[in-house]
């Protein structure tokens, strides 16, 4: 049975783009969400294999998403996605309980490997 | 991986976060200190730069990037508006705005930027203080834009720059340096670097993407919309054609059928016009910063107010209506509204109004545009119209038709008749022309020294509408519902002539009349005795259409037809009826 | 047209005239179909037909090209509508002919560059072409139909 994956980015663009990257390497897409509340909300809901998170999203960050959705569930697997210029967050995310990043722009490769570690 | 499939995406999502960002832009200029819009145009731009760095636009990434950078100084130190900064941002915007719109045709090549870098890089510097802001994670500056000695040779490969600076007073600076560089190759980062003063790890660009991909989202393309749009056109006109049938054949069964039909072509129609409803906003959200931009370079203090927001209407009629709409808000903006001084001479307050709005009106939206400034000189708009035989040369008013039709005179120069500025006429008759085209109609008020007030007013939906199927010797019009106030019978009602034109009296009004016959070329066979009046209406307009006779109503799918020269300006579109055969359909704007 | 030097030609017939229009250009041959008249455009325009949904504007042959009107064209005609792409296919045009002669491949140098002919426009032609001894024009189909059009 293939992986589970939330989306979670304000771009569609960008959501678009890991959605197909993912896709393509066989996971199922279960759910997509733009702000740092609803993601909280779909994991809550979906309970997804692996969770793809923007830093930078309106109402709730990325951050703050991560450290929600561990508060529930302290085995959440987290892949940060963040714009260059933002390792300093990046840091922040890690303690925060995300397990690994990737730095866009994305390469495919460099996201599946990512996702890879995560899910170990 | 083929990144040309999310070229459409990349921009119309980039729109969509440039024209935010003029709204915060605004609203940051309107409340200096307030803190929330800085904060949105910092998300808004760091998107737009996910997104570029992600399609592997450079140049639009490192502007972006500055810019974003300037944002997260004015942010973390909660700094108030200036007027000079939020004029660099604004040049900022429309810089990236271009960069943006350039790179997806792929002339990314062309864009100038370097000005504007150095604009922003300037203004980064001095906002951040000593030797930079402090970021949560430690004492790098990561905003810190790249290279800025070389900017230009960012491009084509898409990559991530991170310069990190260390302070001059920073202990140990080559060991952290190092640091530095170890941590950035540990993430798969490669590239020259420089110790000493400070250390620059340029990685490998993260190259052209690679594989298919399958593209899954939300939106759909207007394309598509029109295409089911034009299917379910040819199923309206399938139905008609069994509908016929069904009539002929009296069978109950083709008829509970052909009702079944019926009812779910109408569902399926009803929901892909719904789809294909857009909010006015999007096209209103654009003027805010025009009629800012245009006020400023004016001189003048101009408030503008935008209400109705959320009306709908097609996406292919809002997509046309942001020229005309544009064009009376310039006129309103500069000829319409006084300079303070003037306003203050006479009473007013010093800064003047422009409002938009959009109402639903029973089948129709109006839009108006409205200002509170010096209103058209109608003694000196008389007087040319006079001149220029719009009206009789004895007359003493200018009714507000007379006015319009006077201001949509092409090339209409009014720069001796309505202001001493300029003139108003100036694209009123591309507004006209191009709201004609749409099916809708203009109507004008204008007080002298209380304003001016234009009002548009369209068909919520250009695809189906209910018509009148009209015949006139064995030719076929459709008129649509949506003008149509009445209809009366030839001798039925009295009739009158006003100005050399037959006309009859309605509800104690006199209404023009227009023979249709005439109007067409139509000389087969001879009217009936008592023709029916199709009686339109558009604001206060009314204009009797006389007709051989009514064949019913039915909703006609509109079509667009190449219409070839001389076509008279009458028509809207055509339509195919239940026979198969095509009919035009009459504009009723043209009529009036 | 086409690669290799060679040219692909419908040949059809308007009154006395053998026709040719560049085989690139015709999107399709229809019979002739009803009309409905447009008010105001200009003679040669018959009117506009559906064609499967979409709307376009018939021009009658034998008024564009100058030609006597074709004996049987009172009410229901016969004849042929050939649609052609005007103006690098932006737009669709229908055309009637008497009928459609033949469909012919030829190299480009059996073709004459355009020359004055009795009975026809010298702009519209665009080179003649022998065909089983007889002469046919290869017309400047954009220079013939986009005056009309353009509004």
């Amino acid at each position: 049975m293939s992986h589970t994956v939330l989306v979670c980015d304000d771009a569609i663009f960008m959501r678009t783009m890991i959605t197909d990257i993912l896709a393509q390497a066989g996971f199922e897409i279960v759910g997509e969400a733009e702000t740092g509340s609803q993601a909280v909300e779909k994991y809550r809901e979906l309970k997804p294999d692996l969770v793809t998170m923007d830093i930078v999203m309106p109402d709730m960050g990325g951050i703050d998403a991560v450290r929600e959705i561990v508060k529930q569930d302290p085995d959440a697997k987290i892949l940060m996605c963040s714009a260059m210029g933002q390792q300093a967050l990046v840091v922040e995310a890690i303690q925060a309980g995300a397990k690994d990043f990737v730095v866009k722009p994305f390469q495919p490769s460099r996201v599946l490997e990512a996702v890879q570690r995560v899910l170990g | 991986m083929d990144l040309s499939q999310y070229a459409e995406l990349f921009l119309a999502e980039s729109r969509e976060h440039l024209t935010a960002c003029n709204q915060l832009l605004l609203e940051w200029e309107k409340h200096p200190s307030g803190l929330a819009p800085v904060g949105g145009l910092f998300r808004a731009v760091h998107t737009v730069k996910g997104m570029a760095a992600t399609m592997g636009y450079a140049r639009v990434t490192d502007l972006a990037h500055r810019m974003e950078s300037l944002l997260d100084l004015l942010r973390r130190g909660a700094h108030p508006a200036t007027d000079e900064l939020l004029q660099l941002l604004f040049r900022a915007r429309d810089a990236l705005e271009h960069a943006v719109e350039l790179s997806v045709v792929g002339r990314e090549r062309e864009l100038e930027v370097a000005e504007i870098v150095a604009d922003l890089d300037h203004a980064a510097s001095r906002m951040a203080p000593g030797g930079g802001p402090h970021s949560p994670g430690g004492r790098a500056t990561p905003s810190t834009p790249p290279r800025p000695d070389s900017p230009v040779e960012l491009e084509p490969a898409p990559g991530r720059l991170v310069q990190v600076t260390l302070r001059p007073e920073a202990p140990l600076k080559g060991g952290r340096a190092l640091l530095v560089v170890k941590k950035a190759q540990g993430l798969g980062a490669g590239g020259d670097e420089a110790l000493g003063s400070g250390a620059r790890v340029e990685p490998g660009a993260a190259g052209v993407l690679e594989g298919g991909g399958r593209s899954r989202h939300i939106r759909v393309a207007l394309r598509r919309l029109d295409g089911l749009m034009d299917l379910i056109g040819e199923l309206v006109t399938a139905r008609g054609r069994l509908n016929q049938l069904a009539a002929e054949r009296r069978d109950p069964a083709i008829d509970d059928l052909a009702i079944q039909v019926s009812r779910l072509s109408s569902d399926l129609q009803a929901e892909i016009i719904q789809a294909r409803m857009t909010p006015v906003w999007q096209v209103f959200d654009r003027f805010p910063r025009l009629v800012r931009d245009l006020a400023r370079e004016l001189g003048k203090q101009v408030a503008f107010r935008v209400e109705g927001k959320e009306i709908e209407l097609d996406r292919a009629i809002l997509d046309e209506l942001g020229d005309p709409l544009m064009h009376l808000l310039r006129n309103a903006v500069d000829h319409g509204i006084e300079p303070a001084s003037e306003r203050r001479r006479r009473g007013k307050q010093p800064e003047g109004e422009v409002v938009l709005s959009a109402a639903r009106e029973r089948a129709s939206v109006a839009i108006t545009v409205t200002d509170d400034g010096r209103g058209i000189d109608r003694a000196k708009t008389l007087e040319r119209a006079k001149r220029d035989g719009v009206v009789d040369p004895h007359a003493d008013t200018l009714t507000h038709d007379q006015l319009l039709r006077v201001l949509a005179r092409p090339g209409f120069s009014t720069a001796e008749t309505v202001t001493s500025v300029s003139g108003r006429g100036v694209g009123i008759d591309v507004v006209m022309t191009r709201l004609r085209a749409l099916g809708g109609t203009i109507d004008i008020r204008s007080e002298p020294g209380k304003g001016t007030s234009f009002a548009l007013r369209l068909p919520v939906t250009l695809a189906i509408v209910r018509a009148i199927i009209a015949s006139v010797g064995s030719e076929r019009y459709a008129l649509p519902l949506t003008y149509v106030a009445e209809t009366v019978e030839f001798g039925t009602v009295k009739t009158t002539v006003v100005e050399g034109r037959e006309a009859i009296v309605l509800h104690d009004r006199v209404v023009p009349l227009v023979h249709l016959r005439r109007l067409l070329g139509v000389t087969q066979d001879a009217p009936p005795p008592r023709s029916p009046i199709i009686v339109l209406e558009m604001g206060e307009r009314r204009t009797g259409v006389v007709v051989d006779g009514m064949l019913g109503q039915q909703e006609i799918v509109v079509k667009g037809f190449d219409a070839p020269a001389g076509t008279l300006p009458v028509f809207s579109g055509a339509t195919i009826m239940a026979d198969g055969v095509p009919a035009l359909i009459l504009d009723a704007g043209g009529l009036l | 047209m086409s690669d290799a030097g060679v040219v692909r030609l419908l040949l059809f017939r308007v009154g006395t005239l053998v026709c040719a229009a560049d085989a690139e250009r015709v999107r399709e041959i229809l019979p002739r179909l009803e009309t409905t008249r447009i008010p105001g455009a200009p003679p040669p325009v018959a009117g506009l037909v559906n064609v499967r949904g979409t709307l376009i504007t018939v021009v009658e042959g034998w008024r564009a090209l100058r030609q006597p009107e074709p004996p049987a064209s009172n009410g229901t005609h016969h004849g042929t509508t050939v649609l052609l792409e005007v103006g690098g296919g932006r737009k669709v045009l229908g055309f009637t002919v008497d009928e459609v002669v033949d469909l012919l491949a030829l190299s480009a140098e059996a073709l004459d560059r355009r020359q004055a002919l009795p009975g026809i426009d010298p702009t519209l032609v665009r080179a003649v072409g022998r065909r089983a001894g007889q002469l046919f024009v290869v017309l400047d189909t954009d220079a013939l139909l986009t005056p009309i059009l353009s509004s």
